[in-house]
């Protein structure tokens, strides 16, 4: 019997191409909240990729639009709230959780039928939304399907200005730490979900900041990376109503790591991730030994949070206890005790919710007549 | 008995001390993240050019473990590691002594016997340095969305206890673009394990079987994701003790569909459930099923 044949999947189009004969091609713009993925999603809009609509209405944290699909917001939440896993969610755990949503036959399903009614519109799309990175393998393997080739950006913006971004724009009364924890297991493990896979045609990683200083430079390197034949082939039209678009004072908030005050391990940490992922966005830099470096990073990430885990276990026990307590003394859903119960949840800090198993969450918020 | 995985390892009762077992997680240097496919083989030559690719950039390792051979196995793989790119993940390895073959050989066997399939497997999952492993066949080949699945799955696990079970459907081959895929039969085995003293080998009444702690997660990938090749032309029953072997339990029940459907593909009878298919010119039967056909099936597939 003869060798396997060589795959040749991919090339670029012939310019001449006509839109509709452009191959299928998907844009996953992943990363942290709050990094400028809107910015890029809404770039590429204009540039001729098609965000599938209808999108997210903007709002003042967003005054330019979020380039999101309303569908895909509804998809995560509805598969993160099934995961009991949050949006920012520091638990390396919590990678299982989202993972094992994504085997689901009938998710796979849904996610790929949804994503290829929109190719009818345009060859190129592009997917954004926060939540993402929770679910990169499940877009694959949609775009699989659909006989497209997946393509990834990920946004890096420095922790310490996301971290502020978040606080001043979502209202966050959670600690820095937290969301310093979380913009690392997010960031870590999408770096490690946009590792090329077989079915892939490439990914890029882009600095906020070198977007809002030279968006023509990064937008053009990006399409030409990732074979992106809109952007390649954009008229001069689209690239006035680019720079019509980005604002280089959307990049409103400024600290330093310092100025989040963060525990020296964690801090250490975040200052090395950074200064690792940066890397990735300078040409030649995806490398193997980045990878190894980030292999290295993503373990010592792991080890902390299980360290901070068996410190506090104390805490988690405490606080299941209570939610017990409660339960036992029969308190649900009348409008007022919900509201108190809803008082009680929201004094155990984020991180230990965070660690009391899913079941037992789910229990307490059907207790608590609580939808989420 | 259950074999015994608090100590430092396994002593064989033929006292062949080069072969007795050392648990991995007691090594001082411990176990390192990551997964391992763990391949058992024996005249698996014409199988492994398409079953190693994908597992070698799926996984963090592959081990090779050759047990008797006659057929040229060990250089067949390694020129297929070698033109993958990925030699750099791969080890191969041999084990000397005959195994028993299922059914009624294995039976007779003690678990703690060089001949054991039991011990014979805690050998060469002992060989692994990693905090997860599957245990592969040398004949099963993912598709593309089989091989993106186990990639993810593998970082994702972490060091969560899980096992994973993978669907697979037999892919009789009778010639270089023709072939006859079973989708007739419903079938999810375990073939990924967290490497630790929970999950160890141990013996059940036809084959081993890998012990379990109580409350393990489990998570099952879709149907159409893994093809499990069977040559029309070749002896696919050689490691059972015979087919009586696998004639009655519901244990058996796949053994004996695939018996039905190669007896009756030899025939010339396509059974149902089996699909009849034609690679286009220029393209292998295997290449085609498992990169165009079955990634592109209509979902949910129709199994069983």
């Amino acid at each position: 019997m003869s060798s396997p044949t060589t795959d040749t999947r991919g090339g670029s189009a012939p310019g001449d191409l006509e839109p509709e004969d452009y191959p299928r091609k998907v844009l996953f713009v992943a990363g942290a909240g709050r990094s400028g993925t809107s910015t890029l999603s809404g770039l590429m809009q204009l540039m001729g990729l098609h965000v599938p609509q209808p999108e997210v209405t903007p709002d003042e944290s967003n005054p330019k639009g979020f380039g999101e699909p309303a569908w895909v917001v509804e998809h995560h939440d509805r598969l993160l709230k099934d995961a009991g896993v949050q949006v920012s969610d520091a638990r390396p755990d919590a990678w299982f959780e989202t993972g094992r949503v994504s085997t689901r036959e009938p998710e796979r399903i849904r996610t790929a039928e949804w994503l290829d009614g929109h190719f009818a519109v345009n060859h190129e799309l592009v997917v954004k939304d926060p939540r993402l990175s929770w679910f990169l393998g499940l877009w694959r393997v949609a775009a699989i399907r659909d006989g497209a080739v997946p393509v990834f950006a990920t946004m890096l913006r420095p922790p310490s200005e996301v971290v502020g971004s978040k606080q001043k724009y979502y209202a966050n009364r959670l600690g820095s730490a937290h969301l310093a924890a979380s913009w690392l297991n997010m960031l870590l493990h999408t770096e490690r979900a946009t590792r090329e896979s077989v079915a892939d045609g490439g990914r890029v990683f882009v600095r906020y900041g070198d977007l809002l200083d030279d968006w023509v430079k990064v937008v053009m390197q990006l399409g030409e990376q990732l074979e992106l034949q809109n952007v390649l082939h954009a008229k001069s039209e689209q690239i006035r109503d680019g720079h019509r678009f980005v604002d280089p004072g959307l990049r409103r908030v400024t600290q330093s790591l310092a100025d989040l005050q963060l525990p020296p391990k964690l801090h250490d940490l975040t200052g090395q991730t950074w200064d690792e992922l940066n890397k990735l966005a300078d040409p030649g830099g995806d490398t193997a030994d980045a990878h190894a470096t980030l292999d290295q990073l993503r373990e010592a990430y792991v080890d902390l949070y299980a360290e901070a885990e068996a410190i506090s276990r104390s805490s988690v026990v405490a606080a299941e206890q209570r939610v017990k307590r409660e339960l036992k003394g029969g308190r649900a859903a009348t409008p007022a005790v919900a509201e108190e119960s809803r008082d009680l949840a929201d004094r155990i800090p984020h991180g230990l919710r965070a660690a009391i198993p899913p079941g037992v969450r789910r229990s307490v918020r059907k207790a608590l007549g609580r939808e989420r | 008995m259950t074999v015994p995985a608090s100590g430092a390892g396994l002593q064989n009762l033929e006292g062949h001390t080069d072969y007795d077992i050392v648990w991995p997680w007691t090594r001082p240097e411990g176990l390192r993240p990551g997964t391992t496919a763990v391949l058992r083989v024996k005249n698996e030559a014409p199988s492994l050019p398409w079953v190693l690719p994908p597992l070698l950039r799926a996984c963090d390792e592959v081990l090779l473990v050759d047990n008797g051979s006659t057929d040229g196995t060990p250089e067949v793989a390694a020129e297929t590691v070698a033109r993958s790119g990925h030699a750099d993940k791969f080890r191969q390895t041999v084990y000397p002594f005959d195994v028993a073959r299922a059914g009624a050989e294995h039976l007779a066997q003690h678990e703690l016997s060089v001949h054991s399939l039991s011990y014979f497997y805690n050998w060469c999952f002992a060989q692994v340095s990693t905090r997860y492993s599957y245990k592969w066949d040398g004949d099963m080949v993912l598709t593309t969305e089989g091989e993106v699945s186990i990639a993810d799955f593998g970082w994702q696990v972490g060091d969560v206890p899980s096992i994973l079970r993978v669907p697979r459907h037999g892919l009789y081959l009778a010639d270089d673009r023709h072939g006859y895929l079973d989708l007739g039969l419903r079938n999810a085995e375990e073939w990924g394990f967290p490497i630790g003293p929970d999950f160890v080998f141990t013996k059940a009444f036809e084959w081993e079987i890998r012990t379990t702690p109580v409350g393990v997660r489990s998570i099952g990938l879709p149907q159409g994701l893994c093809v499990e090749l069977k040559y029309l032309d070749g002896d696919e029953f050689a490691h059972w003790t015979d087919p009586a072997s696998f004639a009655t339990s519901f244990r058996n029940k796949r053994k004996r569909r695939e018996w039905e459907v190669f007896n009756a593909l030899k025939d010339g009878v396509v059974p149902a459930g089996v699909h009849d298919i034609v690679a286009p010119e220029g393209t292998h039967i295997v290449d085609f099923v498992t990169r165009e056909w079955l990634p592109r099936a209509p979902r949910p597939l129709s199994v069983g």
